[in-house]
């Protein structure tokens, strides 16, 4: 049994006292932290939900319905925060990066509650290929969101496109960790060489992309 | 195995066109390489996905969502790839030529929903309906000589993706058989080459 709730809780606590003696934008990135585990444990029962609505097994449920809940999950509260606080391009593309790492976090501690803390490489290969994971998803749906298109509904349009693009990007990560040796190791891989090439090429992109 | 083959040349081929596109958006200044990058990247990512599973499980994807939808998502940046090359939404009059396409595709929807699944042939209409829309707009719009430039060949070359799409669906629907699988092989390598028609017509509407 893993007590996800109680993990919440627990981690919850010291950041949500921290965001109330914070100002600004320290309060902001604490808030966002918070959001991300906020809908990473709401994933998990959607997902869990989902799955036994539709009679899907685990391996059904981790490949298929969780990359779906997962992403669209994360970005409802960016969705909250772009309309009710209209933030500027910057604010609005740190929010989503925070989102994913609240959100890796709080899985990444849950994989550890439940498969123990013993084998540090393995851990070490997940914890970064997790967190490359979830921030390459968001940052994808940060790229289309703020930079690549002007007008309302094509930005709406082209932001739909992206998180099923995101989901997909997801769904591969899943499909080949789930696997046992190389194709496990590739998939952990995978994104971290897509951070390193979004690092390189992003920015530039970007700066075409605007003119 | 002739099915595993054909998905492996439509993934190299979604792959490598992906990646010239998303080079070209790099070194260019021109939106429409991200487009068309980011439409065949995921239509890439949707075939990956399709053999990853059935590589690894030796099955297709029970609940096949993933899979469809990010090759939804590609019609959705074809189409603002269209719209993008079109000089963006103009306040125009709604050709007539609408009408024979929603025939089309709305016909199309209700043999393909006697097969089920409803909401996703809907999605599918309306996306294809969009597409081959614009794409004879664009066409008539060149033709008559509304708009200038280049851009006949990406319009010749959505139609024709739309076309290998509609076939390969249209072949699956029927019974197994050697005739049909070999069409629907056909039909699905027509799709993998329309993706390097697109690439090559994008150079050519980018270079006007």
């Amino acid at each position: 049994m893993n007590y996800i709730e109680n993990i919440y809780v627990c981690l919850m606590a010291p950041l949500l006292i921290t965001s109330l003696c914070l100002r600004g934008r320290s309060r902001r990135v604490i808030v966002f932290l918070l959001g991300g585990m906020t809908v990473c444990l709401l994933s998990s029962y959607i997902s869990t939900f989902i799955a036994a609505v539709q009679g899907a097994d685990t391996l059904s449920a981790s490949l298929e319905i969780a990359p779906l809940v997962e992403e669209i999950m994360k970005f409802l509260p960016v969705l909250f925060y772009l309309i009710v606080f209209e933030p500027d391009k910057s604010s609005l593309s740190d929010s989503v990066l925070v989102i994913s790492l609240g959100f890796a976090t709080f899985e990444n501690t849950c994989y550890l509650t439940q498969n123990g803390a013993a084998h540090i490489v393995h851990l070490l290969i997940r914890g970064f290929g997790t967190g490359a994971m979830h921030v390459v998803c968001g940052a994808l749906v940060a790229f289309g969101l703020v930079y690549l298109w002007d007008r309302i509904w094509i930005r709406i349009t082209g932001t739909v496109g992206l998180i099923a693009m995101a989901i997909t990007y997801h769904g591969i990560y899943n499909i080949l960790v789930s696997q046992s040796g190389a194709p496990a190791l590739i998939g952990y891989f995978i994104p971290l060489i897509t951070l390193l090439l979004l690092a390189v090429f992003g920015k530039d992109l970007v700066k075409k992309t605007l003119r | 195995m002739i099915e595993t083959v054909v998905n492996i040349i439509q993934l190299i081929i979604t792959g490598a066109c992906s990646g010239i596109a998303l080079f070209n958006a790099v070194r260019t200044e021109h939106r429409a390489w991200t487009l068309v990058g980011l439409f065949s990247g995921i239509f890439f990512m949707g075939d990956l996905y399709w053999l990853l599973f059935l590589l690894f499980y030796g099955e297709t994807p029970p609940y096949s969502f993933i899979p469809y939808m990010s090759w939804y998502a590609s019609y959705l940046f074809m189409l603002l790839l269209l719209v993008t090359v079109k000089g963006g939404i103009r306040r125009r009059p709604v050709r007539r030529i609408l009408i024979p396409v929603m025939l089309f595709t709305v016909s199309m929807c209700l043999y393909y929903m006697t097969f089920g699944d409803y909401i996703g042939n809907i999605i599918c209409m309306l996306l294809m309906s969009m597409l081959i829309y614009h794409s004879a707009d664009g066409l008539i719009n060149h033709t008559e000589q509304v708009t200038e430039g280049n851009n006949r060949s990406i319009f010749e070359a959505t139609l024709f993706f739309c076309f290998a799409e509609y076939g390969s669906w249209t072949v699956s629907c029927f019974s197994e058989g050697r005739a049909v699988r070999d069409l629907y092989y056909l039909f699905d390598l027509l799709l993998s080459l329309s993706f390097i028609l697109i690439v090559l017509a994008a150079r050519k509407a980018v270079d006007r």
